[in-house]
């Protein structure tokens, strides 16, 4: 019966062997640079090779979307594989520098979805191709290059180096059937939480989510234009920002926990809201309630809103690794993306916020935005936009949530 | 010892519960969408998930294959180098043998992020990363640790008087060796074999960063889910991992106790 261990040890290194040959890399696209070449040279170039797209992978609608939808129009159209490969932002680029550090030119990353922080790291470092998106006609005939959506990242200049992807904003979510009264201001958002104690607690910074409510907090009190040009100082930020912080102080006793601990990730307190473990829920997915309501995971009764003077809205983007061993294939790639088919389909399917300009459209491609319905539970788009706050700079971000951790957990 | 068959039975049933209960919750997470404070029962059921990840059944079949492929590989691979290791720890005295019992456990001391980002550059240097024999590599040096102490263990306990004394019955070195001296080996050679597979297969992060998301496995894919807190998902993906880990390692231990019983014959009768 030792024949029996004997095949298996085989079977197991023939497979072995199988899938040593199948890990294949993509395919270069051609020796010339792609900054030379114009889109319809750059289309041809891509044909027939493979791109990859990495990006964070816990949104399995999104991924759905990018397999079944954009994956078979990119081999249709252009005969591009995408290739989704699902992975959180700093392993990404921890992976790129790893890369780059070694002198590999031929690199695995192509496209990358980026933003804020992450995006002026890896652009100071080297680790991003551009400026690239002006060679992309779809960005030259639906985004509007001059609103501060599109010029800045996290007040950060982008110069070309990441096209628009998505729009996000925070929004706040709250079940009206178990909480009528919606918190419109931080005096409001205080009186909720002393009404519901030990209910309501926000993601431990440095997480997204997290760290945007406490920015959100912050304008809501100090008020936003001062951070637009801010020094990102520890003092300064600590001197400007104290109102808040002793506001989130006080906050605390009432919190989850006491505000002792919170919880280390948006996804957590989503699922906490949903298990009616709290009352208050935040996101950056301004639409997100009304898939949730659909699926059944949240109930009818849930609403999202803002405070009267805004939420913080960011764009999220698609860049380059410098690496990349297809960049005409990613730039193909990123030009559908904008493409306004495409980002209609991404509002009408995944409710994201899309990146064109409403007025460059024609009146046929209008049509196929506003056809979409809003669903349960979401803010109308108008109303929304109409309270979007611009990000701080990205510098001051890491200061902010290093301040955060000193003077308000467990104070 | 009445009282002592009662008190091992109450703690075989605590710690039944504390095993299966979370299974069973994962089993009925499979089919949830909202189960909210405080009801006992799901409000709302679905076959969303199970839909979603059936929906990538073709997909996922080429991943569990290549996922299963490589960790019997590494286990494999654990087992060669563990017996020869252990072999040569048992059986014979060299220079600088401490120092290698040593480094064999090295893997367990430093903590596997470090590990990682360390081994990376020297992987894409040598044109290992991004490929499956680099991930089989990378998972060998974890789960040799395992595989080492369990055989050396195993073969001190063993110890070399009953090979000696096939020799002296006239079977060859080698003959001695893989008719007397394996079969006797054979649960522990089991252990290592399983040990290794488990630590290959449930492994994320290494395999992430060094197969750099070309190579996929179970646990690529099943981790965002876990991450972006899709309870359901996640779950569908777990009680596949559990069924897919029990068959494979029922279907081992049945393989070598048969070889055991037949290929040791002569000591089990």
């Amino acid at each position: 019966m030792k024949k029996k261990l004997t095949a298996l040890a085989l079977a197991a290194l023939m497979l072995l062997l199988a899938a040593c040959g199948g890990g294949g890399k993509t395919a270069d696209a051609g020796q010339a640079d792609p900054a030379d070449m114009s889109f319809e040279e750059l289309t041809e170039a891509a044909r027939g090779t493979t791109v990859t797209f990495y990006g964070w992978g816990g949104d399995e609608l999104l991924n759905q979307w990018l397999d079944d939808v954009f994956a078979p129009r990119m081999k249709e159209k252009y005969d591009i594989t995408m290739e989704r490969v699902p992975m959180d932002i700093d392993q990404v680029l921890s992976q790129l520098s790893g890369e780059i550090q070694a002198g590999e030119e031929d690199g695995s990353i192509d496209m990358i979805w980026i933003n804020g922080e992450n995006f002026q790291s890896a652009k100071e470092n080297g680790m991003l191709y551009g400026p690239f998106v002006d060679k992309l006609p779809s960005f030259q005939q639906y985004i509007d290059a001059e609103s501060e959506d599109v010029t800045l990242d996290f007040a950060y200049p982008i110069e070309g180096y990441e096209a628009p992807y998505g729009k996000a904003q925070m929004v706040l979510i709250a079940d009206t059937a178990v909480t009528p009264d919606l918190p419109k201001n931080t005096d409001e958002l205080m009186q909720f939480v002393q009404a519901n104690p030990g209910k309501v607690t926000y993601p431990a910074l440095p997480d997204f989510t997290g760290s945007v409510f406490v920015r959100n907090i912050i304008y809501d009190i100090c008020g936003y234009e001062q951070f637009l040009d801010m020094e990102p100082d520890k003092e300064t930020v600590r001197a400007a920002i104290e109102p808040a912080l002793e506001y989130l102080r006080q906050l605390n006793p009432c919190l989850w926990n006491e505000g002792k601990t919170f919880p280390e990730s948006s996804t957590t307190v989503d699922n906490m809201f949903a298990d009616g473990e709290l009352v208050l829920n935040v996101t950056y997915e301004a639409y997100s309630t009304s898939v949730k309501i659909e699926n059944g995971t949240y109930t009818p009764t849930t609403q999202s809103f803002q405070f009267d003077k805004g939420t913080i809205g960011n764009t999220n983007f698609m860049a380059i690794a410098a690496n990349s061993g297809n960049k005409a294939g990613a730039m193909v790639a990123i030009n559908e993306m904008m493409t306004p088919e495409v980002q209609a389909d991404r509002y009408k399917v995944l409710k994201v916020l899309p990146v064109v300009d409403y007025d460059k459209l024609s009146d046929e491609q209008k049509a196929a935005f506003d056809a979409v319905e809003l669903g349960l539970g979401n803010i109308p788009q108008d109303e929304l936009l109409s309270k979007r706050l611009p990000e701080m700079p990205a510098e001051l971000v890491p200061v902010i949530e290093e301040i955060w951790l000193e003077e308000v957990v467990g104070r | 010892m009445r009282r002592k068959s009662v008190l091992s039975g109450a703690l075989l049933a605590a710690g039944a519960v504390v095993i299966l209960l979370p299974m069973a919750v994962m089993a009925i997470w499979v089919f949830t969408e909202r189960w909210a404070w405080p009801a006992l029962w799901p409000q709302s059921f679905s076959l969303r998930a199970v839909r979603e990840v059936l929906h990538r059944s073709g997909q996922l079949a080429g991943v569990l294959a290549s996922s299963v492929g490589i960790s019997l590989a590494v286990a494999v691979l654990s087992v060669i180098v563990g017996l020869m290791t252990a072999r040569a720890v048992t059986a014979y005295d060299f220079p600088g043998k401490g120092l290698a019992v040593f480094f064999t456990s090295l893997p367990l001391m430093v903590p596997v992020t470090v590990f990682a980002m360390g081994v990376q550059v020297t992987f894409i240097r040598l044109g290992l990363n991004n490929t499956v024999h680099g991930v089989i590599l990378a998972h060998l040096l974890y789960s040799l640790p395992y595989a080492v102490y369990l055989i050396t263990d195993g073969m001190r306990a063993l110890g070399v008087s009953l090979e000696e004394q096939a020799r002296v019955l006239g079977a060859t070195g080698p003959g001695a060796f893989r008719r007397v001296t394996l079969p006797l080996l054979a649960p522990v050679l089991l252990a290592a074999f399983s040990m290794a597979y488990i630590v290959s297969f449930s492994q994320y992060f290494l395999t992430l960063l060094l197969g750099g998301g070309q190579v996929k496995t179970f646990t690529m894919v099943m981790v965002p889910y876990l991450q972006g807190g899709e309870r359901n998902i996640a779950s569908v993906y777990s009680v596949l991992f559990l069924a897919v880990t029990f068959l494979l390692l029922t279907l081992f231990g049945r393989l070598a106790r048969r070889w055991m019983r037949h290929g040791g014959g002569d000591f089990y009768g």
